[in-house]
């Protein structure tokens, strides 16, 4: 009953083959974007590391990143569920409900104590002592702390989890937060996005479980193999960008011949997420590729970031990238130094209220006549 | 009597809780009552922001529905502003809301729902044989031959099937006994499955339902790669309002929407048509069958007596939703109410819902009576375009604040609002359409149905002949509830192929327009104005309200399928669906509620979406503004 398995043990008792196990190694090592020097390090750890015990909480949010999860290629959500962790405690997916549910989960704190990882889905509401959001007829932040005291690592799930989300955008009604504002003296990974590209959170709890810790993280927490570029440098269209060639209303004849969205509010620059490497399905598409520009939903409060039609201030086109990178660098620079919740968003504001007054100048080109006609 | 808390309700979105207070002795549930847990605020996030963006906002409303939350925002800001979309933009729309229909129902169904009807532990007693040879006998039996309409037929041979062999069972079956064995039941674990529901069916269909949810784990991704196409992403794909942002050019490579793109889109609709006929709707059917031949006709609460459904799919253009013009135009014609379809549809009686009455407050109006706010007038119910919500909680009966034993029945709590339609209370959902639609064509009030319209009689009279029971026998129950939602979803891959079609030949016309920037700009818009988005959304009616003042949102108020299910009781109309349904319902073995499980979950709970009602006012509670430039 106590024993917990390790990967290769699972695969034995499935009786599936070495070959197999090796492959799903390797497997695992370029999904996690490790080098395949690494392969040996990632077959031991899959032969010794027991399964993670996985506790998984909701506060204040949609389901829509439990969505994301399921929907996640490689791994398959049904192999990283059944296979590869402990999925001890999730309400959107156990058989179980109330009472029982309750007390599954305080079994698994006591029993898992120091060895679990909680993924949090969703903000946590924090006005009059967190009655917006009662779960088991308590508070989830009384839960939350509670779950979090006996981590190993906690895992913000989604935007929500990460920056407080929607809920917290202006006026904030319920004074939601992010994990990481009450919870401290706990390894936190932020895996943001609205909701994360699918492969990008099973890609984080794969490596915590290999590995036994979690990722490497950038100055803002985030795992780098996932988050290390902005979409714009990753932009299939940012040859467009460096061309001056923009999109100038929807649905123009540049539209449909894919060039760069930046003027109509794509915020590529100032985003970062695998969006424009991995893409959505393994590599089928992206919002920009489907037309629409970005909203970067894994950037801190980027609620407060609109109009989303309004295009990003001080970048200037074409052929003037070093401008469109410092924005880039100001915001990293700006959120290393600790400034939290809305600073960079009432920065990011500001300059587009002052951009509203410039106007943006008239830079760029359309192409020749209606190609559609040809 | 004993009082018996299910906090919280598992296998759902969002946070509830129901008690119910069940005769031991009987197994009668004298009392139920359905609470939203949580309020996130939402409505009044987007006052103030750009009419344009609304969309985004709202979307996040719910991510298990994602996208429905956009699709009804766009078309009350289109509503408000005179906005009419172009044809592709319409089409794609519906491929994008008809794939999330498939797509939520099969979730929901396997992964949300079948875990109330089959049990993983009782498919270790199976003959793998036996449940090779079941599995042959449901395809022959409870297959239903109905097809829609397909002008390019592109799929070769039904790719996807279920497999039927004594291996492949057999394989299954190990696996579930070494995760049972190694007594790390993850999900799996803490649940009643020694309850005696599970002794319904036999072995054999147990062990071919897991694996289906095992095979359906892995494949829903693809039902909803239209979106990944149109929108991006999933959850929670791009639009725009006037239309979709993904250009249309057989010209370009590097066109949002090309031939190739088409291909891939196509695909995935074969896809799911082949899902739904070959798994969900012989397994929807057989597992009901088998639920009624054993007497399980329980859990109709509302259906049988009233409910309400708004209609969807407009096949081309519309001047607008508020005026009534969106009504003339729908595939499925469910606008309406029905009441009293219990005692059989020629006794049934169907009461219109059309434009005039969308801004009627004696049609459509929320109370507050046990809900957790406030209102200027108490015991006066609000129409949306001028709901007021000021948030009072009040606590539970017993416990305090923030540890509540038991709810206060008597007094307020939910966070849910109680949606009305002329005062009364109303179940909507996949079922409520199906027994609008239903009616309205016996009793001849449709007298040309469209295909679809036809398609849903044949299905309901095709079932009716297999349980050889009259519909109203069979549809307002927990089972019916359930297969309702499975026939949906077999209608709904044929309505996503259907516009497919659509959208292909009116391309091959010449048409490649997908958006309507006439008015983007603020400017061309009137000072104030208002409008209703209407859906008919994976759980039911949903109507989302919106009033625009000087460019930006000044009121925002949606009502959702889980606010007219979910809410609380009111002492003129009675109890919600999700109560009534409750109270309709036999418990064996109060402390091991299963039947209550199964029931509240037959609703396809999303409670998020319920509890978010804000007010016109806004009233602000602990506000921290930490935005200098607003
Ligand atoms: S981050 Fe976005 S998708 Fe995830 S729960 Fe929050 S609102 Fe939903
Ligand atoms: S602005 Fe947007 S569309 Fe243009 S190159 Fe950058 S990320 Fe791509």
């Amino acid at each position: 009953m106590d024993k917990r398995d390790t990967l290769w043990e699972l695969f034995q008792k499935k009786n599936i083959s070495r070959r197999d196990f090796l492959k799903t190694c390797v497997a695992l090592t370029s999904l996690m974007g490790l080098s395949t020097e690494l392969i040996p390090q990632v077959v031991e750890a899959a032969e010794q590391k027991p399964l993670p015990p996985v506790i998984w909480l909701h506060g204040h949010e949609c389901t829509g990143c439990d969505e994301s999860f399921i929907r996640s290629q490689s791994p398959l959500a049904s192999d990283l569920v059944l296979n590869m962790i402990a999925l001890e405690y999730m309400d959107v997916l156990a058989s179980a409900a109330g009472e029982p549910l309750e007390h599954h989960l305080e079994e698994t704190i006591s029993k898992y104590a120091g060895q679990y990882l909680l993924v949090f889905e969703g903000a946590v509401p924090t006005a009059e002592n967190g009655i917006y959001c009662m779960v088991g007829g308590k508070p989830i932040l009384e839960t939350l702390k509670h779950a979090a005291s006996g981590a190993l690592a906690i895992i913000e799930n989604g935007s929500c989890a990460a920056w407080g989300g929607i809920q917290a955008a202006r006026p904030n009604p319920t004074n939601s937060v992010a994990v990481s504002e009450v919870v401290r003296g706990k390894p936190i990974v932020k895996v943001p996005g609205c909701p994360p590209i699918p492969e990008v959170l099973t890609g984080t709890i794969m490596h915590f479980a290999l590995f036994g810790q979690l990722p490497p993280v950038d100055s803002q927490g985030r795992p780098k193999q996932f988050f290390g570029n902005r979409i714009h440098d990753t932009c299939y269209r940012r040859p467009f960008f460096d061309s001056g060639m923009f999109v100038e209303n929807f649905d123009d004849i540049a539209s449909k011949a894919g060039w760069c969205l930046y003027k109509v509010g794509c915020r590529g620059p100032e985003a970062y997420n695998s969006c424009g490497n991995m893409r959505w399905w393994n590599g089928m598409s992206y919002p920009i590729q489907s037309g629409a520009p970005c909203v970067a939903c894994a950037a801190n409060n980027f609620w407060d970031n609109d109009p989303f039609y309004e295009r990003l201030p001080n970048i200037p086109v074409p052929n003037t990238i070093a401008n469109a990178d410092k924005i880039g660098g100001i915001l990293a620079g700006v959120t290393a130094a600790g400034v939290v919740a809305h600073g960079v968003a009432s920065y990011i504001q500001h300059k587009v209220h002052q951009s509203k007054e410039e106007k943006a100048h008239g830079a760029g080109q359309q192409p020749e006549g209606d190609r559609d006609n040809e | 009597m004993k009082r018996i808390v299910v906090d919280p309700i598992n296998r759902i979105e969002g946070h509830l809780r129901v008690e119910i207070k069940v005769d031991e002795t009987t197994g009668k549930v004298e009392d139920a009552l359905s609470s939203g847990t949580a309020w996130r605020g939402i409505e009044l996030v987007l006052k103030g922001r750009d009419p344009r963006d609304a969309w985004l906002f709202a979307q996040r409303i719910c991510g298990v529905c994602t996208t429905v939350h956009a699709l009804a925002s766009l078309r009350a800001v289109e509503d408000a502003l005179g906005i009419d979309i172009p044809k592709n933009a319409n089409y794609i729309r519906n491929i994008i809301a008809a794939s999330q229909m498939v797509h939520d129902h099969t979730v929901h169904f396997y992964h949300l729902h079948a875990l109330d009807w089959v049990s993983p532990v009782a498919a270790l007693k199976a003959d793998p044989a036996a449940a090779a040879a079941l599995q042959n006998t449901v395809l022959d039996k409870y297959t239903l031959n109905l097809s829609g309409p397909v002008s390019f037929d592109t799929s070769a041979y039904a790719k996807d099937f279920p497999k039927a062999t004594t291996a492949y069972f057999k394989d299954i079956q190990n696996r579930i006994k070494k995760v049972v064995d190694s007594g790390q039941l993850g999900i799996f674990a803490a649940h009643y499955w020694d309850h005696p529901d599970y002794n319904v069916l036999p072995p054999e269909a147990h062990l071919m339902a897991v694996a289906h949810y095992l095979n359906m784990l892995d494949r829903q991704r693809e039902i909803v790669i239209p979106h990944i196409i149109f929108g991006g992403k999933n959850p929670h794909p791009h639009y725009i309002v006037g239309g979709m942002p993904c250009s249309i050019s057989m010209n370009d490579m590097n066109a949002p929407v090309n031939t190739e793109r088409l291909a891939v889109v196509d695909n995935s609709i074969n896809l799911s048509i082949d899902l739904a006929n070959g798994f969900y709707v012989p397994d929807v059917l057989v597992i009901g069958d088998l639920f009624v031949k054993a007497g399980y006709v329980d859990g109709g609460g509302l259906a049988g007596q009233r409910v309400l459904a708004f209609g969807d799919y407009p096949e081309d253009h519309y001047s607008g939703i508020a005026n009534g013009d969106y009504f003339k135009n729908l595939l499925v014609r469910a606008n309406g109410v029905v009441e009293n379809f219990g005692q059989g549809v020629a006794k049934a009686t169907f009461y219109p819902l059309e434009g005039k009455d969308l801004s009627d407050p004696n049609v459509l109006a929320e109370g507050v009576e046990h809900s957790w706010y406030s209102y200027p007038e108490t015991g006066k119910d609000l129409h949306p375009w001028s709901g007021v919500t000021s948030p009072q909680y009040t606590g539970p009966k017993e416990g305090d604040k923030t540890h509540w034993k038991y709810l206060d029945e008597a007094g307020k709590y939910s966070w849910i609002k109680t949606p009305k339609w002329n005062g009364k209370m109303a179940e909507v959902g996949p079922l409520a359409k199906y027994i609008v639609v239903y009616t309205k064509v016996k009793q001849g009030i449709i007298g040309e149905p469209t295909w679809a319209e036809k398609f849903i009689v044949d299905q309901i009279e095709t079932v009716s002949k297999l349980l050889n029971l009259p519909p109203e026998k069979w549809m307002p129950t927990t089972v019916g509830r359930t297969a309702a939602r499975g026939l949906d979803a077999q209608l709904s891959a044929y309505i996503s192929k259907y516009f497919f079609d659509k959208l292909v030949n009116n391309i091959k016309a010449g048409d490649t327009n997908v958006a309507n920037t006439r008015t983007w700009d603020p400017a061309t818009w009137p000072q104030e104005a208002k409008g209703v988005g209407l859906h008919e959304a994976p759980r039911g009616g949903l109507s989302h309200w919106v009033t625009i003042k000087n460019g930006k949102i000044d009121n925002y108020q949606a009502v959702v399928p889980s606010t007219w299910n979910a809410c609380p009781r009111d002492s003129k109309a009675g109890y919600g669906a999700y109560e009534a349904s409750m109270i309709d319902t036999k418990v064996k073995l109060a402390e091991k509620p299963l039947e209550i499980l199964r029931v509240v979950h037959s609703f396809d709970p999303c409670l998020a979406c319920a509890t978010h009602l804000y007010d016109r006012e806004g009233k602000e509670l602990s506000v921290v503004r930490t935005d200098p430039y607003l």
